[in-house]
């Protein structure tokens, strides 16, 4: 029995949300209501920690680098309701006639490249592959075999000989990837 | 002018509630409630209707303003409503869950250093499904309010429905009026008058000498104490499959929706309770009843102890005198739409099972008791200012733990006859969750399964 009414969002906003991210008014209000129940001390932004409350992204193997892409635009460690969208239209599929420049492939790819790229420099280290095999096998593959594993796929994928992987190569490496239907969340209008 | 009218009314007002708090205690009904609740759906059904009409008078009038693609994405929503009752907004291909998927057929892996593979293909279906928990998942909807179809009258099921034509304002402010200024003052005092019955009534039967005599009078005065508490919320309750009503000592496990769920059982059939010495209002109630009945009352640190807990319950199971303990095993108040994860411990103790499922129709007033965000008070107050408690209790055939099975297994096997019974949907995760952080080894069964994921497919 929640009581919303003072948190409804001005017609306004909808629009310039759906202007944004190719939402319609009905997901906008839907989604709204969802980052509404999540902050739940009602100060209009959300935290980490309200994210992490989630149990099935807690348990997610890489969920600490899903939840910092929401907060890779925010200077206060606080993400609100438009910056909230922005990430969630990344997920919005290809095919859909509304398009928006967040929901193509490149934008995708480029989503997925933040995961792996964490000091955020452009490419991704011999390092960063290291720690991202880390957080998804814990400790259930031994250290040597992630380093070679590692070491292997940088090998593969690096095209221009530096040791560590740019965009373009991993955009190479996913060529032959459906990445629409690999991230792209079905929403139901 | 009030004073002369109290004057001239009060023996018949007096009478007439006497009348009416008398039928309650024996439990039978002259069919004023079933009226009631009857004459509410309609009420409801007629609110559906103009709000539905009012807005597409609005759509009519924004219409023309805008563009023609407006007019077009609002078709859109309507159908989609229609189609999915607005009730999720994805769907979903892969849930992760606090436990290992079925196990991947055995491959002879020989893990030599060169077999396995990593492309960054593989990370893509953790990042989505992780997205995907984010705008919908499982478990945090569980613990707040259930979302309704339709408006139900109340304010604080709110969407500024009560203006949107004079005549849901009307009916709404005439509801208002009943509810606050009539039905409240009255169910207060029914409440009022089942605690202080049950306070005088378990004093006497505390008293008597016969241990049988004591022992009848005091599921009489049990089930008369909860009648009267239960029919202050205006409670409208259909119990369904009489026959597998619990007999004898054992135990009766059942969803929690709220503490309601304890009088709205009690009313037909007579328990033994167990719970946490609580002060205050519930504090006066439980002690009352403690002097009549064996009920169990732990002290905040006591519950913790399993093993104290475990020789309580099992004494108090062998002596087949003692009527049945009511267990709660999810452990937490869920919203009536689902059951969670059983805490296995009543399940160990051994004996007979009476599994009862319970839904409540939340159109009338939400029984869900979110306790993070309301005080035992405050909810109270919510529900004697609801319209009514109507649901619905199924009482099921009682169930024995298989030799061989544990005490887990029996759990979830009980669990689920609940949930196809009740309409709700079968979770497997733990209704703890409201407050704790989910288990570091959930994640980890995650891990070994990426890990065994990358194993198999290299070779």
């Amino acid at each position: 029995m929640g009581n919303k009414s003072s948190l409804f969002l001005r017609n306004e906003e909808i629009a310039q949300i759906q202007e944004e991210t190719g939402f319609t008014p009905n997901q906008i209000e839907r989604l709204y209501s969802r980052f509404t129940s999540l902050d739940r001390n009602d100060c209009g932004t959300l935290s980490r920690e309200d994210l992490m409350r989630i149990p099935e992204l807690a348990i997610n193997p890489l969920c600490e680098r899903i939840v910092h892409s929401f907060f890779a635009e925010s200077n206060d460690d606080r993400v609100n309701f438009r910056q909230f969208m922005n990430v969630l239209a990344h997920f919005r599929p290809l095919r859909d006639n509304k398009q928006s420049k967040l929901n193509s492939r490149e934008e995708k790819l480029k989503f997925a490249f933040k995961m792996y790229d964490l000091d955020d420099d452009g490419v991704i280290s011999r390092d960063e592959l290291l720690s991202i095999l880390h957080m998804m096998v814990g400790a259930n593959i031994s250290q040597d075999q992630l380093v070679s594993i590692a070491e292997r796929t940088i090998l593969e994928a690096d095209l221009c000989c530096q040791g560590k992987i740019s965009f373009e190569d991993f955009c190479k490496a996913l060529d032959r990837t459906d990445v629409d239907q690999k991230m792209s969340i079905r929403f139901l209008n | 002018m009030i004073a002369v009218l109290l004057d001239i009314f009060w023996i018949p007002i007096g009478g007439f509630l006497s009348f009416l708090i008398f039928i309650s205690a024996i439990n039978k009904s002259i069919g004023v409630r079933k009226a009631y609740v009857n004459l509410l759906l309609r009420i409801f059904e007629y609110g559906r209707v103009s709000i539905e009409t009012a807005s597409k008078e609005n759509q009519h009038i924004q219409n023309p303003k805008t563009d023609d693609k407006q007019g077009v994405q609002l078709v859109d929503d309507a159908d989609s409503k229609e189609g999915t009752n607005g009730a999720t907004l994805i769907t979903r291909d892969a849930v992760l869950l606090p436990q290992p998927q079925e196990p991947a057929p055995e491959k002879p892996v020989s893990s030599t250093k060169d077999e396995i593979n990593f492309d960054f293909e593989k990370c893509l279906d953790y990042v989505k499904s992780g997205v995907e928990a984010i705008i919908e998942d499982d478990v945090t909807s569980r613990f707040e309010a259930e979302e309704l179809k339709s408006w139900n009258m109340l304010t604080r099921t709110n969407r500024h429905y009560e203006f949107i034509s004079w005549k849901i304002t009307s009916i709404w402010v005439f509801g208002f009026f009943i509810r606050y200024v009539i039905l409240m003052p009255l169910r207060v005092l029914v409440c009022f008058v089942g605690v202080l019955f049950a306070v005088l009534s378990s004093s006497i039967v505390a008293c008597l000498p016969f241990r049988f005599v004591r022992l009848s009078l005091a599921s009489l005065s049990f089930k008369i104490t909860f009648r009267l508490i239960s029919s202050s919320m205006s409670s409208f309750i259909k119990f369904h499959n009489k026959q597998y009503k619990p007999t004898v000592s054992g135990f009766c496990v059942a969803n929690h929706t709220s503490p309601l769920d304890v009088a709205i059982l009690s009313t037909d059939c007579t328990y033994s309770l167990i719970g946490q010495r609580h002060g205050g209002f519930l504090g006066v109630l439980q002690r009352a009843l403690a002097r009549a009945s064996p009920h169990i009352w732990f002290e905040r640190g006591e519950a913790k102890d399993r093993h104290l807990v475990a020789e309580r319950l099992k004494q108090h199971v062998s002596d087949p005198n003692n009527p049945p303990i009511l267990i709660f095993p999810e452990g937490t108040c869920i919203n009536n739409t689902s059951v969670m994860q059983f805490k296995k411990g009543s399940f160990e103790v051994g004996g007979v099972i009476y599994p009862v499922a319970i839904k409540y129709d939340p159109r009338f007033g939400d029984a869900f008791w979110n306790s993070a965000k309301y005080s035992m008070m405050q909810y109270l107050y919510m529900m004697m200012t609801s319209w009514a408690i109507v649901c619905d209790v199924w009482y099921l055939p009682p169930m024995y733990r298989q030799e061989g099975e544990s005490a887990i297994d029996f759990a979830n096997r009980v669990k689920s006859v609940i949930a196809k019974q009740g309409g709700l949907i079968d979770l497997v995760w733990d209704g703890q969750l409201k407050r704790m952080k989910p288990k570091k080894e959930w994640r980890e069964i995650q891990q070994v399964e990426f890990a065994n994921r990358l194993k198999s497919d290299s070779t």
